[in-house]
């Protein structure tokens, strides 16, 4: 794979990983906050960075069934959410390729 | 002394006109200037004529040595003369000046220089009139010279009131700077001879300043009157440079043995390192780092699998070749590595720490742990006395060699990727990304519509809708830390290292480049393309004699290899396996030796071919590298040449720590 440094971002608001604060996304990418995961209060984001994606499972979820990878931060491994492949409803089809964070798994960071 | 006739008579069959019958077609040529081919201007220097009978001249056609060269005879035959009068053949050199009508040079230079070197400075400066110095061409300069010399050698001799005669008289007329009279006149004051001499830095009337006089007073005279010192050797020199510049392989120290005069040198591209020799397969993951201690007998290697092994390499040829440390005691993957000057101290950094390891006894001396984010680059500065740290978190730090911090070079506007020294200790050079207060430089509106034009699908804008990050290379004059020269560049910089000249920085530019900067001009010199990279780290360095080539790890699995100087790409070398590597190092006392290290967990080294095809002996090798597996302890230690042992873990031979 090749060694690479992680990114760094910028921005008025930039979330890290709680556990060892590598940069994860900022709060121009977040697109809702009207979600709920394994703790809680969950974000939806446009983009995330500095993460490794598990394999892809289907998993039914309130809003119906999903293609999902769960998310690990890249340096300390802490699973911090999933990534929708597909959404097998039509109505939920705008969540593919978007991340959930969950809120309580976030720090700010600058 | 020979009899002069055999010089001749064994040269029968060379063209030959009697002295008397002179072709009237044959005039001087130009730069005879007159006197000089009178024929009978005696030979000066003090080669005694004691030959009985006179060597006939002889007289030849046309005015070059052949029909079609351009080399002028008379040219020609007087640098002859001068090489066999430095040479001590006299004899030989009178010889030639009676039978080829040409003289070195006349009575009149041959007197100003006696004047010089002994120094009776007012004939000299009449003649130095009477070889054409006017005014115009630094007459005025040519005597500042030696009324310069008089006034040194008088206070050297203790003439104290002559000197300042000189002084008054001589030189305060001829300079009309203070600036360049003062420190002259300031040296009355001196103790004694020796005081002067090193207060002026100069030999003395008995060192070489005479000759020394001489060869500056040769630049105001015409180089044809006075033919410049050593001229012949000059120009043959310059013929091996050439020849040098021209040998796209070259890698052979300036010795006799790799240079002859008979025929242009060329390096056999057989002596140049291209076949893998050695694999070393310890560590269990990635290998990112190498770098060689600078004995060239160390290399360490850092890894993916949170470890470091530094490797015992033998002398130059066959060298045996052996896990030495194993430094185990890093939480994260190793990234960079430095060895102190003395090469008793190793530098490891993972994530935001450094380690500082004995490197005779593997023991862990320190952890420093001073940066947020990670070390991305170590160096140490050019007089041992401490290393220079830098990190993602924009900050660049300066250690003492006991790890205490000495400075700081407080928050920088990058995240520094990676960074280097100049040898002559007067910049450091950083590469990085620019990482701006985010808050100034991203004002709300900007980063809304960017993270509309996101929404939109647009999929080639940053995450976050963040800008594309600027890229710079920062140039710090390393005194005051300010910085000198900031380039933007439109690629990932992943790497920096600086030529042993300290004019040149070699700089990984992503995407599929490699780039030479000047650091004297801040220009970008050359261009070496070849070599894949656009999302990791890949590193490159200089190698070989003076450093004329310039080799780069690649995200294909190959090593390319370049001319420094006219960036042609003298080699594609494939043998590792998948991913990139990572990076490659040049030995630094074994010019026909580098080490590459992978992504397949493995390191090469490159060495010469020792005979047979490139293909036959990789594969003889990567054969050799999968026996070995089943066979280690067999063929440890047996092996040699091309395909020697390969390095498989072997936990009773290494020391493990």
């Amino acid at each position: 794979m090749g060694m690479s440094y992680r990114r760094y971002l910028a921005g008025a608001r930039v979330y890290g990983c709680l556990s060892c604060r590598t940069h994860l996304t900022t709060i121009h990418s977040m697109i809702s906050r009207a979600f709920n995961g394994q703790h809680g209060r969950a974000y939806l984001f446009e983009d995330v960075v500095n993460v490794i994606e598990g394999e892809p499972n289907d998993r039914q979820m309130t809003t119906g069934n999903h293609t999902v990878r769960d998310i690990y931060c890249c340096k300390c491994k802490t699973i911090l959410g999933w990534k929708y492949e597909k959404a097998y409803e039509q109505s939920q089809k705008y969540k593919e390729g978007k991340y959930i964070l969950e809120r309580n798994l976030l720090v700010d960071v600058q | 002394m020979r009899p002069p006739e055999r010089e001749y008579e064994s040269n029968p069959t060379s063209p030959r006109i009697h002295p008397q019958a002179r072709s009237p077609s044959l005039s001087p040529s130009p730069k005879a200037n007159g006197h000089v081919a009178n024929g009978h201007g005696s030979p000066m220097n003090g080669s005694s004529k004691h030959s009985k009978s006179p060597v006939p001249r002889v007289e030849l056609p046309g005015a070059t040595i052949y029909d079609d060269s351009y080399i002028d005879r008379e040219e020609y035959i007087r640098l002859v003369i001068q090489s066999l009068r430095d040479i001590g053949y006299i004899e030989s050199a009178a010889t030639l000046e009676a039978e080829s009508g040409y003289v070195m040079e006349t009575s009149r230079v041959a007197e100003f220089r006696r004047c010089i070197l002994e120094g009776t400075w007012s004939e000299a400066e009449s003649a130095l009139e009477h070889l054409g110095v006017s005014e115009n061409d630094g007459l005025w300069e040519a005597k500042c010279h030696i009324s310069q010399q008089k006034y040194l050698e008088c206070l050297e001799s203790g003439r104290t009131s002559m000197a300042l005669h000189v002084l008054r008289n001589e030189l305060a007329p001829l300079h009309t700077d203070p600036e360049l009279l003062h420190p002259l006149s300031s040296l009355v004051m001196c103790t004694d001879a020796a005081d002067l001499r090193q207060k002026a830095g100069w030999d003395g009337a008995h060192g070489s300043s005479r000759r020394r006089l001489l060869v500056n007073l040769q630049s105001y005279i015409p180089s044809s009157l006075m033919i410049p010192p050593r001229r012949f050797v000059t120009l043959l020199d310059q013929a091996r440079l050439q020849q040098i510049s021209q040998c796209i392989y070259h890698n052979a120290p300036i010795t006799p043995q790799h240079f002859s005069l008979y025929a242009d040198h060329t390096c056999d591209t057989d002596l140049f390192p291209r076949v893998t020799t050695t694999i070393l397969q310890v560590h269990t993951d990635e290998v990112w780092s190498l770098e060689w201690s600078h004995s060239g007998k160390f290399l360490a290697s850092a890894s993916k699998d949170k470890s470091v092994i530094v490797w015992s390499v033998g002398p130059n040829s066959n060298p045996e070749i052996s896990l030495y440390l194993h430094l185990q005691d890093h939480q994260f993957p190793v990234g960079c590595l430095a060895w102190s000057l003395d090469d008793t101290i190793l530098l490891s950094s993972c994530e935001q720490l450094i380690k500082m390891w004995n490197t005779e006894s593997g023991a862990l001396i320190r952890t420093i742990e001073a940066h947020t984010e990670p070390v991305s680059a170590l160096a140490w500065v050019p007089d041992g006395s401490g290393f220079i740290s830098a990190s993602q978190d924009r900050k660049i730090n300066l250690w003492g060699s006991d790890g205490k911090q000495r400075d700081s070079w407080g928050i920088t506007a990058t995240r520094i990727i990676d960074l280097a020294v100049t040898p002559d200790f007067t910049r450091l050079v950083a590469i990085g990304e620019s990482a701006r207060d985010p808050i100034l430089s991203t004002p709300r509106s900007d980063a809304a519509a960017a993270s509309a034009t996101a929404r939109n699908g647009n999929n080639n804008t940053a995450p976050n809708g963040s800008r594309t990050p600027e890229y710079l290379m920062i140039v710090y004059d390393l005194t005051t830390k300010q910085p000198e020269l900031s380039v933007s560049l439109g690629g990932q910089l992943t790497s920096v290292k600086i030529s042993s000249d300290s004019q040149y920085a070699l700089v990984n530019h992503a995407p599929d480049e490699v780039h030479l900067w000047d650091l004297f001009t801040g220009r970008l010199a050359r261009k070496y393309t070849g070599q894949r990279q656009g999302r990791h780290i890949i590193r490159s360095c200089f190698g070989g004699v003076d450093g004329n080539f310039v080799v780069s790890g690649s995200e294909d699995g190959k090593v390319y290899v370049w001319h420094r100087d006219r960036g042609i790409l003298l080699d594609v070398l494939a043998g590792h396996g998948l991913g990139s590597v990572n990076s490659v190092a040049w030995n630094p006392r074994n010019t026909q030796m580098f080490a590459s290290c992978s992504d397949d967990c493995t390191i090469r080294l490159w060495e010469p071919s020792a005979g047979g095809t490139d293909g036959d002996s990789a594969s003889r090798l990567a054969h050799r590298t999968a026996d070995d597996r089943s066979h280690e302890g067999e063929l440890n230690g047996k092996g040699k040449g091309k395909g020697r042992e390969s390095w498989v873990e072997d936990i009773s031979a290494s020391r493990i720590l």
